[in-house]
């Protein structure tokens, strides 16, 4: 089996990352969690003009109809440029809450979140108790175990995030809601790519904490030379690759099992989940450390990825929830590999 | 109308680009290779042109195999086929030996209205090839243009020089130069790189443009690189340390520089 990207996804990133790299980021993730959110939007639209939140959406419901593996690529350029927003719950979780056939009542939402005309985010019972910056969102579609149900005026109370960019809120359904029928499975499976989604994110987000403290021990001199010449920094930074670099198979894996619907597709999702969101907070401690501890205040840009790796980590259910369940599946079955049996 | 986009693949700009010791060509291997930004901004102005006028957008691009990213950046950016000449015995032509494949290339395709290139290469900077082109093609050349307009029949730019701006207007077909201030390139959509995979790209050989190899390449070429040597190191400046002097050291230094 190949595992490289091929070139289409190649662009695909490039594309992405040249686009998040012309706007600067951190000052709308700042004014996003103050509640200032004009330019936040000014960058969606070029996202969708690209075609991003069409990406998981099927071709009849106007999406361009990829797979996992392109989602979880630009999910992780995602996290890398730090943007903040519902995006893992438009792009990843929302396909999958609502089926795409034609007279389903779910399809119009479907499309104008395809089409960029509507955002949305969702609040899954156990897993995800708050909805990401529901105020914001068009939709907030509120799961249970096998019932989904679309509020579009909730009653929104915000709480408290350890990352402010990530503005999260309960929902209290006060006018009309939308009743779809899904069953168990679909909630579940969609619960699945949320933490998938997430885990591509951690990746990015990783990567790039780990891109700023390698420039900073590289301009940073100390007893004459740059502090990245030192082996107790190096040695670390070094750790930090190593982490991120054995997660992005499992990442990968995941994706392979989402595509081909396969057994262990929760199993694999759960494994991604735990391994990135432990590289991406070591990468976190790290870069913290060779900065001196200046990504400690706010104003440092470092700030908000070291925020967000930690809020992630411990979103789209606990990497204690998420090890249990690797463990369970491994209980039952050990021969299957990640990936599916087919990957072997 | 029909647009030609000249297209070419420079190693990136904040890479560290070098000569190779033996024959003193670019080092091609050196360097990621990335679409040449002016070239963005060329396909940019053919595609506005063509979603004002209609018609269709030809990239026509010179260099080894590996171009073919090159082309692809320009396709998924919404140019609807490619001319690529790609041949061994093109590697280490001049400027003459460029414009010569470029024209003939340019002369395999059907009724060309317009020929959009970029002033210059960001890692020849020679800014010679578009007019050479022109001069071979026997068309009007409006080169550094930093506004474009054209209505199907005739050619209006704005070209910004040292001078001055200058309007200048020619009819088609003619071939344009544009500046980095002409426009901003869109960025390649989802739809556009999915799409540019299908999108005929014709590979040539420099004997399907009609030329033939002892006419181009290194051997033959009218100027010849003799010897090449990397940029001096920046020196150190002078320190002027003010102990109520510093104002006059300065003076001092920049009338020794014949600067004031």
């Amino acid at each position: 089996m190949k595992f490289t990207r091929t070139s289409q996804q190649q662009d695909m990133a490039t594309a992405l990352r040249d686009l998040l790299g012309s706007v600067d980021v951190p000052a709308i993730a700042r004014s996003w969690a103050a509640g200032e959110t004009g330019d936040w939007w000014k960058v969606w639209h070029d996202l969708v003009d690209m075609g991003l939140t069409g990406v998981a959406v099927p071709e009849q419901a106007g999406g361009l109809g990829l797979g996992p593996v392109e989602l979880a690529i630009c999910l992780e350029q995602l996290g890398y440029s730090g943007l903040p927003g519902p995006i893992v719950e438009s792009l990843a979780v929302l396909p999958h809450l609502l089926p795409d056939t034609s007279e389903s009542e779910g399809r119009p939402w479907l499309e104008q979140v395809a089409a960029g005309q509507s955002l949305a985010t969702v609040a899954i019972a156990e897993h995800v108790p708050y909805a990401l910056d529901a105020d914001q969102a068009d939709v907030v579609l509120l799961c249970e175990s096998d019932r989904v149900t679309a509020v579009e005026d909730p009653r929104l109370l915000r709480q408290e995030s350890f990352d402010p960019a990530r503005r999260l809120f309960t929902v209290e359904t006060t006018g009309a809601t939308v009743r779809f029928q899904n069953d168990a499975a679909s909630v579940r499976e969609a619960f699945d790519r949320g933490a998938l989604g997430c885990a591509a994110q951690l990746l990015g987000i990783g990567r790039r904490l780990l891109d700023l403290a390698t420039r900073h021990v590289s301009e940073r001199h100390q007893f004459g030379r740059p502090i990245g010449e030192f082996q107790a920094v190096k040695h670390h930074l070094a750790n930090a690759l190593l982490e991120l670099e054995f997660a992005r198979p499992l990442v990968h894996g995941a994706c392979l099992s989402a595509t081909s619907g396969a057994s262990c597709s929760g199993r694999d999702a759960s494994a991604a989940k735990i391994v990135a969101g432990d590289a991406a907070y070591a990468a976190a401690r790290t870069a913290l450390q060779v900065h001196g501890a200046i990504g400690y205040t706010t104003e440092h840009d470092l700030h908000l990825w070291l925020t967000k790796a930690t809020a992630l980590r411990s979103a789209w259910g606990t990497p204690t929830w998420h090890r249990r369940r690797v463990a369970d599946a491994l209980a039952l079955d050990p021969s299957v590999p990640v990936g599916g049996p087919e990957t072997m | 109308m029909n647009i030609v986009v000249l297209v070419k693949q420079v190693p990136d700009t904040w890479s560290e680009r070098k000569l190779s010791d033996a024959d003193h060509t670019l080092d091609r291997a050196s360097a990621d290779a990335v679409l040449d930004e002016i070239n963005e901004r060329a396909v940019e102005e053919a595609l506005l042109a063509k979603e004002a006028q209609g018609g269709e957008v030809t990239v026509v691009c010179m260099g080894p195999e590996r171009a073919n990213e090159a082309i692809r950046k320009a396709l998924s950016m919404g140019a609807d086929s490619a001319v690529h000449v790609s041949d061994e015995a093109l590697h280490g032509s001049d400027a003459v030996q460029t414009a010569r494949t470029l024209a003939a290339a340019i002369g395999t395709l059907e009724s060309v209205d317009l020929v959009i290139a970029g002033n210059e290469s960001t890692d020849g900077r020679a800014g010679a090839v578009p007019a050479m082109v022109a001069e071979l093609l026997g068309w009007p050349q409006l080169t550094y243009a930093r506004k474009l307009d054209t209505d199907g029949q005739s050619v209006s730019i704005e070209r910004e020089s040292d001078a001055g701006v200058a309007t200048v207007e020619a009819n088609l077909p003619a071939l344009v130069s544009v500046t980095e201030k002409i426009n901003e390139p869109r960025y390649p959509s989802f739809k556009g790189i999915m799409a540019a995979k299908k999108k005929p790209v014709s590979t040539l050989s420099v004997a399907d443009v009609g030329l033939s190899a002892d006419e181009v390449g290194l051997g033959s070429a009218p100027t010849q690189v003799v010897s090449s040597a990397p940029a001096p190191p920046k020196e150190a400046g002078v320190k002027v340390t003010d102990e109520g002097e510093g104002g006059v050291q300065i003076v001092e230094f920049l009338s020794g520089q014949k600067l004031v």
